[in-house]
């Protein structure tokens, strides 16, 4: 062995065998002189990404805050209870009332029945992509959905404004077409993209090895589906279709632009051809004309507030059961534990009677639920569908049940891709004609009815890249901070409830915090930045969260295996987990960059104006923003349907552009790494 | 006891895209009795019993030619279902993977998806089964608990136990015990033992010493091709091919 080969402590055991190479650093090894500056750095690393963390913790109770605070004079002015079940919202009559409960009503139906749509259609069309689709198929299928999913809620609005009421008041022969339907149709539609993508990742995650096995049993493929990979999936799924509420009870655009804004509740309560008022709507048409610090202005952040609470209890339902779920299916649980053993008996016997009378409980409350909405007719309807669902799938063969399982599965696809084209197809077809080099570069003139949009396009383009610079490296931090470093403790846990909180926030919400706190509390005044910090805020949780499951994917053997060649944390994370993962962050910031592209209501009171000739020359002037134009123009200004189309089309065409470029990208890493 | 053949392969071969994995493989399984399949790693073994029941199916890319036969019935032909043919012909995989489901719902999972909906007759089958995959005593107290706690071991007997509990002919064996500590490997394999009273086994294995443990008939594959078959007995006192006896006697591998 030659002198100074090996490092200092080469003196080891290993120099009294001659045969044995010198243990330490081998040669063309970067030898590691300062294992203190190392650690150190580690430890900076991961203060930083804590911090990320700790910003969700920060920003949720600051707009808890802001709309407490603006809130508190309603609640103390007429009570709480007067302002949640007052029958009448009718804040500029004399004298003014302020009673939310029929918004609260609307806003629950429109989900509702939202919901009774999307959830079959979605949870079906996620079955048909991950496990029935034939390659080719499902590589347009998937991207077409995810382009669905990009589709701004003000374009839906649009579309909804001038094709469906329309189509809905002929077709029914109603009055008007504003109406719930029409609403809830939207919803449905903004959901679907959401429960489609999050269910058909959880589908096709649930390991290979369930699926031969169920196979090997001789189960049908339609049976290894419906019986292990989609209970295997519950939790993902089950997350999705939270996703999918959390979207429609909190949108507002697109409400409303086609509900018809009528504060009153439905009679009787299932005609789905009344006009309805959410709480969202109410913000969105409200907030813009009202003075500051008056009652009226209160009673909105009031309505903020209950609309934050709904949405916060949805979110921690959602919660509670995936925690349930997982726990269930939790692979390491160690079995009867002293705990368990000391349960009380009346939990015990409580619980095995809901597992044995799982099917009956569910049959009960569904009855009663169809009861207090239909009457007698939704009892009878209760007990139909109890007696075909007990007694006909016996009768039918497993073959015969998977052609029709399969059939239907292919039909929701059909029916979603089949929406997707009438709504690309009217407005392309009715806005290309619009389209000139002149509407892409100039200004507005004459209201939006002349001119251009360039200002709209370049207000648009810099909220977008604003906000993604700000919410990527903090989602990223956050997620990674989370997964990787983060024990399980009460910090983690508030850390990651405050995230949830933070997703389940509808984006109206967002603009009226960023008005309270950006605007007028620290005088930014309305300008870009703010806007830009609104939209940021809103897609955090959204990056986070599918970071983290996107690095959740990486399997813990492939941590081990790099941290036992000695590789640091950091580098660890950086070389071996991260690279892997980038396909399914890009996924979450292609849905951050839809969202904030399209969304209208953050920038609504923080940001755009609706017209201005000039471009933005510094973050603290207003912009114009495309979503916004495209509102005003299809609300506002008669006359101007060309122009209408014609921004939706470039409204779109951007969107398109992001998502082309990500979904690209994403399937050139896909192909590199197959697990 | 006279001997039946229930599986014959005549000339099977299999690609995976280009790679010719199982080469012109002929052979006659026997009923009730077991057959061990051993060779190197990537020799085919594994491929070529996941032929018996279709799981290549799966796989795509994947193309065979040749006849395998299930009781005279040729299990590729067109008009055969495969969802019949897993049926009887069972498997077991070379990781346990039970399905993230109780122990009962595991077992009993296979006789629900084929129509039982009795509750007492479900009590029965996974009894049963359970007790022939000599787990019973061990679970019986948990059957509600989520199968993904039992041990590597517990997992792998609960994999066969859900096996059997849809009655099948054949099991076939996927290297069971490669993922098994030397106790749980010795209890699945007193069990194959007692499994072929009553069922055709075929293990593949690449554990020499398993395979003169457990089976009364062995063939030798290498390179994809069958190189010999024939009495466990025969072909590691006796092996007729250099190459057979090469692998036996530890010469390579």
């Amino acid at each position: 062995m030659k002198a100074g080969e090996g490092p200092a402590a080469g003196d080891s055991p290993a120099d009294s065998f001659p045969t044995v190479p010198p243990a330490g650093t081998p040669d063309g090894f970067r030898k590691d002189r300062h294992p203190g500056r190392r650690s150190r750095r580690e430890g900076v690393i991961r203060a930083v990404w804590f911090l990320c963390a700790l910003f969700a913790v920060i920003t949720i109770f600051f707009i808890f805050a802001f709309l407490l605070l603006d809130a508190y004079p309603i609640f103390e002015e007429i009570g709480i209870w007067n302002f949640l079940s007052g029958p009448v919202w009718n804040p500029t009559g004399t004298p003014p009332a302020y009673g939310i409960f029929p918004l609260i009503v609307d806003t629950l139906l429109a989900t509702l029945l939202a919901m009774a749509i999307a959830i079959p259609l979605g949870v079906g069309s996620a079955i048909y992509i991950a496990e029935l689709a034939p390659y080719r198929v499902k590589a347009w299928v998937k991207p077409a959905v995810e382009l669905l999913a990009g589709i701004p809620s003000v374009v839906f609005g649009f579309f909804g404004l001038v094709v469906l009421t329309t189509w809905i008041r002929v077709t029914f022969d109603v009055p008007t077409g504003e109406t719930w339907l029409a609403g809830s149709l939207l919803l449905a539609l903004m959901a679907l993209p959401t429960i489609i993508s999050v269910s058909e990742d959880a589908i096709s995650s649930a390991p290979r090895e369930y699926k031969e096995g169920s196979l090997a049993l001789g189960a049908t493929h339609w049976q290894t589906i419906s019986r292990v990979l989609t209970p295997a999936a519950l939790s993902g799924i089950t997350a999705a279709i939270i996703l999918g509420v959390g979207r429609a009870a909190g949108e507002t655009m697109a409400v409303l632009m086609v509900t018809g804004n009528a504060p009153v509740i439905p009679e009787p309560i299932y005609n789905v051809l009344s006009p309805i008022r959410t709480l969202t709507g109410t913000l969105g048409i409200e907030m813009g004309e009202v003075p500051v610090d008056s009652t009226h202005y209160y009673a909105l952040f009031g309505v903020a507030v209950v609309l934050l609470v709904i949405t916060l209890v949805i979110n921690f339902a959602a919660t509670v059961v995936l925690a349930r779920i997982k726990r269930q299916q939790a692979p390491s649980r160690p079995m009867c534990t002293p705990q368990e053993k000391a349960a009380p008996e009346w939990r015990e016997r409580a619980r095995a009677f809901y597992r044995d009378h799982r099917g009956q409980l569910l049959w009960g409350i569904l009855a009663v639920s169809l009861l207090a909405f239909f009457g007698l007719i939704g009892l009878a309807v209760a007990a139909v569908l109890y007696l075909v669902v007990r007694f006909v799938p016996p009768m039918i063969s497993p073959k015969w049940a998977q052609r029709i399982a399969f059939s239907l599965a292919a039909l929701c696809v059909i029916i979603v891709l089949l929406s997707l084209g009438v709504i690309l197809y009217d407005i392309l077809s009715k806005g290309l004609p619009y389209i000139t080099w002149e509407f892409l570069t100039a200004p507005p003139s004459n209201l939006g009815r002349e001119g251009g949009i360039a200002p709209a396009i370049v207000g648009t383009m810099y909220l977008v890249i604003g906000s993604i610079a700000i919410s990527l490296p903090i989602g990223i931090g956050a997620a990674i901070y989370l997964t990787e470093y983060a024990r399980q403790g009460r910090l983690v846990g508030i850390i990651r409830t405050a995230t949830d909180l933070l997703n389940g926030t509808p984006s109206i919400v967002f603009g009226l915090f960023g008005f309270a706190f950006l605007v007028i509390y620290l005088s930014f005044g309305v300008c870009l930045f703010a806007g830009q910090i609104t939209l940021a805020l809103m897609v955090l949780p959204t990056i986070i969260r599918t970071t983290e499951e996107a690095l959740k994917t990486v399997p813990v053997a492939v941590r081990e295996g790099s941290l036992a060649l000695g590789a640091s944390k950091w580098q660890t994370i950086r070389k071996v987990v991260l690279p892997p993962a980038v396909p399914g962050i890009l996924t979450g910031t292609i849905l951050s960059i839809g969202r904030v592209a399209g969304e209208t209501a953050p920038i609504l009171f923080t940001a755009v104006v609706f017209s201005t000739r000039f471009m933005p020359s510094s973050l603290f002037q207003p912009v114009m923003a495309l979503p916004y134009h495209l509102y005003i123009l299809a609300t506002n200004v008669p006359g101007a349907q060309g122009q209408q189309y014609a921004t939706a089309v470039v409204l779109l065409g951007l969107v398109v552009a992001f998502y082309a470029i990500a979904i690209w990208i994403r399937h050139r890493s896909m192909a590199r790494h197959p697990w | 006891m006279t001997e039946t053949t229930i599986i014959t392969t005549n000339h099977v071969n299999l690609w995976y895209g280009e790679n010719h994995a199982v080469k012109d493989v002929s052979m006659e399984v026997p009923d009730r009795r077991v057959t061990a399949l051993i060779g190197p790693s990537g020799c085919g073994k594994s491929t070529l019993i996941r032929c018996f029941n279709r799981m290549n199916d799966l796989v795509p890319g994947c193309r065979i030619t040749g006849q395998i036969d299930f009781h005279g019935q040729d299990i590729y032909a067109r008009e055969t279902d495969p969802v019949e043919i897993r049926r009887k012909i069972g498997m077991v995989f070379q990781k346990p993977n039970p399905f993230p489901k109780s122990v009962y719902e595991n077992v009993a999972y296979g006789p629900r998806i084929h129509g039982i909906r009795d509750r007492g007759r479900l009590d029965t089958i996974v009894e049963r089964s359970l007790r022939n995959a000599a787990l019973w005593e061990e679970v019986k107290d948990r059957l509600s608990d989520s199968a993904m706690g039992l041990s590597g071991g517990q997992q792998q007997r609960l994999c066969i136990a859900r096996t059997l509990a849809v009655e099948p002919e054949v099991i076939l064996m996927d290297e069971p015990c490669s993922a098994l500590d030397p106790i749980a490997t010795s209890k699945i394999e007193a069990l194959i033992d007692e499994l072929k009273q009553k069922y055709c086994v075929i293990i593949v294995t690449h554990n020499m010493q398993q395979a003169g443990r457990v089976s009364d008939y062995t063939g030798f594959m290498y390179l994809g091709e069958m190189v010999e078959f024939g009495s466990t007995k025969q072909i590691f006192e006796n092996p007729a091919k250099e190459l057979t006896e090469n692998y036996i006697t530890g010469r390579f591998g």
